[in-house]
């Protein structure tokens, strides 16, 4: 058996001798992300946390978010080290208010894998019912082609799409939104919109990723998530394209809204 | 005892307990195992964040079927028992009750020391708990 190398001359060596060890890729399957692994560049993120500024802009696209996922889902930095970190932010004695949320944030990382070690068959099966008046067969098993190539009609999901295909990640908020948009405008089985998911972010995780997804679905949560273009307005401008004309099927009120997306009514 | 330490996906620092529980390593590992990487749904940008991790790592890289290359490396190293990283991912879990090793599981550094609640399902009956430790430096009331 051969130790394979460690020393490549630049990344499209490395990215060569990838391709070399895994022959299961699609060959349409060339997209490199710009975040670059290991624990150095991890740490060098780390050192860049703003806990506090953290938890009144994480809703906004462009909000001090931490970019600490990858390195966080491979065991690269451990929660624990990045919590220890972010308790610096506040004096000791001084109130933990203002990192309440990025350390909650933390603490759903820990949630899911704690759910995952109880249920790891909870990961792609329904948990619960659908509460969304449609029952599991009226969602389509796969994922529609103007999804997979970004040429939906709404322009905001369209760019949601083509960044995590081309950096391996989007912003939470972001997530929900795609999440929300291929469940209840399209009507597509989350499993279809989590293998997508799984397949393009670099931090994705069966735990975190499914059950988020069960989460927006309704089939591990109250009622189902969506959404409306005022909010995408709100959180995503103007990262993304959120102009009325160009994003149709998401304008209305939350209540024409779910009168659209959920005609049968939504179930608790 | 000498011990084959299988660093797997989910556990790619050194600084992880793993690598200080065993008094006699004999190899520290990684497997490059395409069909696993196939049926966690990884695509290229997922493979090369990876091996870019591995580089910085005390760890040897060999490709293969994961069962298939830890049995030969057991054997070519005579270790006794394989270490590895607690998980709960159950193809990993699956892969090491199909060894023909002794394998202990070194868990990560605890986020909260505390047990897990029986029947989670919520998050906020899991935070109602977890936020006595969650702001207490290594997670200790």
């Amino acid at each position: 058996m051969e130790i394979q190398p460690k020393d490549f001359a630049d990344r499209d060596a490395l990215l060569a001798h990838v391709r070399a060890l895994s022959p299961s890729l699609s060959p349409e399957d060339v997209q490199v992300s710009d975040t670059v692994g290991g624990r150095q560049v991890g740490e060098k993120q780390l050192a860049k946390i703003d806990p506090i500024a953290y938890g009144h802009s994480r809703n906004y696209l462009g909000g001090k978010v931490s970019y600490l996922s990858p390195y966080i889902r491979h065991g690269i930095l451990s929660l624990n080290e990045v919590r220890n970190l972010a308790l610096k932010a506040v004096p000791q004695g001084e109130a933990i208010k203002p990192i309440e949320k990025f350390i909650q944030e933390l603490a759903w990382r820990d949630f899911w894998q704690r759910v995952y070690q109880q249920n790891p068959d909870w990961i792609w099966h329904d948990v619960e019912d659908y509460k969304t008046g449609f029952a599991p067969d009226d969602y389509s098993d796969t994922l529609p082609d103007d999804i997979q190539t970004a040429q939906t009609d709404c322009a905001a999901i369209n760019y949601f799409i083509t960044t995590l295909q081309t950096t391996g990640y989007l912003h939470n908020h972001a997530r929900m939104y795609l999440a929300a948009y291929i469940v209840h405008w399209r009507r597509v089985k989350w499993q279809a919109g989590a293998r997508f998911f799984l397949a393009h972010l670099l931090d994705g995780d069966p735990a975190s990723n499914n059950l988020s997804f069960q989460w927006v679905a309704s089939t591990f949560s109250n009622k189902p998530y969506f959404f409306n273009l005022e909010n995408l307005q709100k959180f995503a401008h103007p990262q993304a394209p959120c102009e009325e004309g160009d994003n149709q099927a998401l304008a209305g009120s939350y209540d024409q809204l779910a009168a659209r997306l959920f005609p049968y009514g939504v179930s608790s | 005892m000498s011990d084959l330490i299988w660093l797997h996906e989910e556990a790619l620092r050194a600084s992880h307990p793993l690598f200080s529980a065993s008094s006699a390593p004999t190899q520290s590992v990684f497997i490059w195992d395409d069909a696993y990487m196939a049926a966690m749904g990884y695509g290229l940008k997922r493979r090369v964040f990876l091996y870019e991790t591995l580089l910085e790592l005390p760890v040897d890289i060999y490709a293969g079927d994961t069962i298939e290359t830890l049995k030969a490396l057991a054997e070519t190293s005579q270790a006794s028992r394989l270490l590895t990283a607690t998980t709960p991912n159950p193809q990993l879990n699956d892969i090491m009750g199909a060894l023909p090793l002794e394998v202990t599981r070194v868990a990560e550094d605890a986020f909260v020391e505390m047990p897990n609640p029986e029947g989670l399902r919520r998050f906020f009956k899991y935070w109602n708990k977890a936020k006595k430790f969650a702001f207490q430096p290594n997670g200790t009331r």
